[in-house]
């Protein structure tokens, strides 16, 4: 039963790492209406200055800062951008920004590791005997997801999260209550980009590598359909939302054990599986299977 | 220098009539289709799966680039409108899933692996110092040839006034008649086809794959926004230039002001490079080149 | 906070229990037979090369069963997908050492690939068998890592003593721009400078790219006597037909991993190229085995990694017989005494040195003509 135990505990650590990611997104996405496609790019900083910190020599929480500082100056540059644009336009801005990173990052072996990545960055947790390691973890990435999911319900219930709502639905209500948009949207980016630095960070240590392929824009998607699926604007549909696609993601290689079929139709039916539950939330339930719930006035 | 034009030709006409599809179809929607590229590679895979099993080519490509307008069609009714009543960004989200829907039933019919076109092998064109093979030289006359009729049917035709107006004011000619659902049917329909067609066209030198669609998504998109969302003519000059640009950073010589005989660019940056001119497109001109409306930005 | 947490929870534990239950299933089923793993490509740029190793995989599987299995089991092999990427490979590692608890993994192709992937398994402690990559990295890998194909530095050389025996001087050169490229282009030209030949060009293209054209011009610019190139299955063919188109054909064109380069290539195209391969198939043992699997698959291996999935599935049976034990330790030591005495497969003797890396590999001279590769 043991092999069920390692299981365990490596899907839940990476459903949690993802559901930070998302959390980060719903910031955006949700709270404040934001359509960021270039999302992963917050993340993949924070991966690349766990591995670039590591290759300098650094303890894990220098390079932890480093990560979430870069990813906030990124995020007050997307913010920039998206002064003139609207809405959608800004978002194929920042699917292009993700995109020009990547490509940086696979030509850039001196900083990067080019298209090889930086490997063997240590778990944080190596001393401990197994399984105690992972175990060890799980437990700081379920305590993080915690205190961040604490957070986003608190700021989303709280008036900074009223006031991203407001400018979302009413933006020229919001104008005219006094409130600056631009600085709401770009506090709301770099909050959302500090959290899934984070994210990233942790992913790099658990997975020991760093590498472009964490910056493909599908991972974006990935969490596009994670907070969609579960209900853009509130924790808890985030949550909801990465099990549900976490769920999918690991039962489809079972499935293929199971049932027969080739990696290809495995491969095909992951991206389907979700592509399908996404699109059916959007034409069914566009709150999401947890719906935001607005605060009726009595 | 010959060369050098022709690649640049080459370059755009790869990317322009899938790009003159998005920017047409975008001027009724109203919402940018991240799918679109899908289209292309769905209607490459048509082409490949007739021209395998005997089908004249100039048949299977037909046939491909009808079967890609009937998807663009199929979607656009059973699934675009209703996601377009919450609004262009649930659309653009929408569109997101049903790529990778696309890809998904693409990829678990066909395979991951491409799929070459077997197509007999002839001696390259050569002019002047220039080389060109005769599929990249049909798909540049395909391409001019689409485009001067498109003009034709746009400028001179009730129909293309029809969407010229539906384009630029919905309320006033719905108001003056004209029947909005039928123009965006035949609309959705042309762009699919066309955007079929392009990626037909393109498969026939790289061959079809699943990757095709994504590979073109953010040139595809640089180049319509360039020439601005909504004015088709444009996005095909948006095509060009992000052609030339690709090819004269990749075939300027550095090597001069680095002391060393012959330095290039990276060819890996030059995807950037795209990404970059569509960045600063969108940074002082995000309705385009041509653009030629007063607005409050 | 309240309590309304409950519905997500109940949707979270449905989901935990449906992945315990299907665990518990296979896990039982797994008790009667030896088991061991593998990572392959089978989706992506390297499908080709990937579903030929698995043939040669599955060939010595039946082999080693025709033969009574091992220990008195079924010897069974668990094949996982890598998707051409090291996330995918990492996770289907993962899945293997910790859920299958398989005690031997063989895989990737890529070097970019496998020095992760590989990386893991030495952390976890399980036995690593590396049948296709050539990065010198590997060697570094640790001590529960065994490599059957021979490293970068052995197939540089050769090819480089190559190009310069046919009388090459100033060559070009385009390579993948990964962990395999970037090593074979620094390790290629180190050994051609020795010699006292020149790199004039140096392009590592990047991967999914629909055409090369601009890559290929640049290369042209330098004048080169012949191009060395090496490239994945699907972007060579690209490669060698916009070659082709551009008249750079007139110039010799040398292919390193020639099977790997040409895989995807047409006939018609690959014609004429001339170039260098991992030792695929030595002696007796080697007709035999390509024999085989001519009867088997009803068409012979289309690249040169067969031999050594092969091989590597027969090595890792006789370690297991005679060490008498399914544990990694023992399988470890076990392969360790096989190699220092020498394993006869059908790649050739199989020796390893003290880092556990293949001692003398063989490497093939080829020329592709009249539709097929052939030896020169």
């Amino acid at each position: 039963m043991s092999a069920v135990f390692d299981f365990a505990v490596s899907t839940v650590t990476i459903a949690g790492i993802y559901a930070l990611m998302a959390l980060g997104l719903n910031l955006q996405a949700g709270y404040a209406g934001l359509l960021n496609f270039g999302h992963i790019a917050f993340a993949g900083l924070g991966a690349y200055a766990a591995g670039i910190g590591f290759g300098l020599g650094w303890a894990p929480l220098p390079s932890l800062a480093l990560g979430v500082g870069l990813a906030m100056l990124l995020g007050a540059f997307m913010a920039g951008l998206g002064r003139k644009l609207a809405s959608d336009y800004w978002g194929i801005a920042t699917l292009a920004i993700a995109e020009i990173l990547r490509t940086i990052a696979t030509n850039e072996g001196w900083l990067t590791g080019g298209a090889n990545g930086i490997s063997a960055i240590p778990a944080l947790f190596d001393g401990l005997p197994r399984p105690w390691n992972a175990v060890a973890f799980l437990a700081l990435v379920l305590g993080v997801l915690a205190a961040a999911a604490w957070l986003c319900a608190r700021l989303g219930n709280g008036r900074f999260g009223r006031a991203l709502r407001l400018m979302r639905e009413e933006p020229q209500l919001a104008t005219c209550l006094g409130y600056n948009l631009r600085t709401l949207k770009t506090r709301a980016i770099m909050a959302s980009a500090a959290v899934t630095a984070l994210g990233g960070f942790l992913y790099a240590h658990y997975m020991s590598f760093a590498g472009p392929e964490y910056m493909l824009a599908s991972e974006t998607f990935l969490l596009w359909t994670m907070v969609m699926i579960g209900g853009l604007g509130n924790t808890l549909g985030v949550l909801v939302g990465v099990v549900t696609v976490q769920a999918a993601h690991v039962l489809v290689p079972f499935a293929k054990d199971w049932i027969g079929f080739g990696s290809d139709v495995a491969g095909a039916l992951r991206l389907g599986l979700i592509g399908a539950i996404l699109l059916a939330c959007l034409l069914w339930r566009s709150e999401g299977l947890v719906p935001e719930k607005l605060r009726k006035i009595p | 220098m010959l060369q050098f034009l022709v690649d640049t030709v080459l370059r755009a006409s790869d990317l322009a009539l899938i790009a003159l599809g998005l920017s047409m179809l975008y001027g009724l929607v109203k919402f940018p289709n991240v799918a679109h590229v899908q289209y292309a590679m769905f209607g490459a895979y048509v082409t490949y799966a007739l021209q395998s099993s005997g089908f004249p080519l100039v048949g299977a490509l037909l046939a491909g680039s009808v079967a890609a307008g009937l998807l663009t069609l199929g979607l656009q009714v059973l699934v675009f409108q209703r996601l377009l009543r919450g609004g262009p960004a649930i659309a653009m989200i929408g569109s997101l899933a049903v790529a990778m829907l696309v890809i998904a039933i693409m990829q678990g019919l066909a395979g991951s692996f491409p799929r070459m076109f077997n197509l007999p092998r002839v001696e390259p064109l050569v002019i002047g110092g220039a080389r060109i093979a005769w599929t990249q030289l049909y798909l540049m006359g395909t391409t001019i040839v689409l485009l001067a009729l498109f003009m034709l049917v746009l400028f001179h035709t009730r129909l293309g006034r029809a969407m010229r107006a539906l384009s630029s004011n919905p309320m006033l000619a719905n108001a003056s008649g004209l029947n909005a659902e039928r123009i965006t049917y035949c609309v959705s329909f042309a762009s699919g086809a066309i955007a079929g067609l392009g990626g037909s066209m393109l498969a026939l030198s790289t061959g079809a794959h699943i990757n095709l669609g994504n590979d073109l998504l953010l040139p595809v998109f640089a180049a319509a926004i360039l020439g601005g969302l909504g004015n088709p003519i444009g996005a095909v000059f948006g095509a060009l230039l992000i052609a030339l640009t690709e090819t004269a950073v990749t075939n300027l010589n550095f090597g001069p002001l680095l002391g060393r005989e012959l330095a290039f660019m990276p060819v890996g940056y030059i995807s950037a490079g795209s990404f970059l001119i569509l960045l600063l497109a969108l940074l002082f001109k995000p309705y385009g080149l041509f653009d030629r409306d007063v607005r409050r930005v | 906070m309240r309590s309304s947490r409950v519905p997500g929870f109940r949707r979270a534990r449905i989901a935990a229990a449906a992945s315990l239950l299907t665990l518990a299933g296979t896990a039982a089923w797994a008790q009667d037979s030896v088991n061991i793993g593998a990572v392959l490509s089978l989706t992506g740029a390297n499908a080709t090369v990937g579903e030929d190793v698995r043939r040669g995989i599955m060939l010595g599987v039946e082999h080693v069963n025709a033969k009574g299995g091992v220990l008195g089991k079924k010897f069974n092999i668990i094949i996982e997908d890598s998707g051409g990427n090291p996330t995918t490979a990492l996770n289907a590692a993962r899945k293997l050492a910790t859920v299958d608890k398989v005690p031997v993994v063989m895989g990737e192709y890529s070097s970019g690939i496998t020095l992760p992937m590989a990386q893991y398994l030495v952390k976890e402690g399980v036995t690593h068998l590396n049948i296709a990559s050539s990065s010198t990295k590997i060697r570094q890998l640790g001590a529960t890592s065994f490599s059957l194909v021979g490293l970068e530095n052995f197939g540089n050389q050769f090819s480089a003593k190559d190009t310069w025996d046919l009388g090459y001087r100033k060559v070009a050169m385009i390579a993948p721009n990964n962990a395999y490229g970037q090593g074979v282009l620094e390790g290629y030209k180190a050994e051609f400078e020795k010699l006292g030949g020149k790199v004039v060009t140096e392009v590592l293209y990047t991967a999914g790219q629909s055409t090369y054209r601009r890559e290929l011009q640049q290369m042209s610019r330098s004048n080169p006597d012949a191009y060395v190139y090496t490239a994945y299955g699907q972007e060579s063919a690209v490669i060698n037909r916009e070659a082709e188109e551009l008249g750079l054909r007139k110039t010799p064109w040398y292919a390193i991993l020639m099977s790997m380069s040409l895989s995807d290539t047409p006939p018609a195209i690959a014609n004429g190229q001339i170039g260098m391969e991992l030792g695929s198939v030595q002696g007796a043992a080697g007709k035999a085995y390509a024999d085989a699997f001519k009867a088997k698959y009803t068409e012979g291996f289309k690249t040169s990694y067969t031999g050594y999935g092969y091989d590597g599935v027969l090595l890792t049976a006789a370690a297991i017989e005679k060490a008498k034990a399914t544990t990694p330790a023992a399988i470890q030591a076990a392969l360790k005494e096989i190699g220092a005495t020498g394993f006869p497969g059908v790649t050739g003797t199989i020796r390893f040195d003290q880092d556990r890396q293949r001692v003398d590999p063989p490497y093939d001279k080829l020329k592709f003509e009249g539709g097929k590769l052939a030896p020169r």
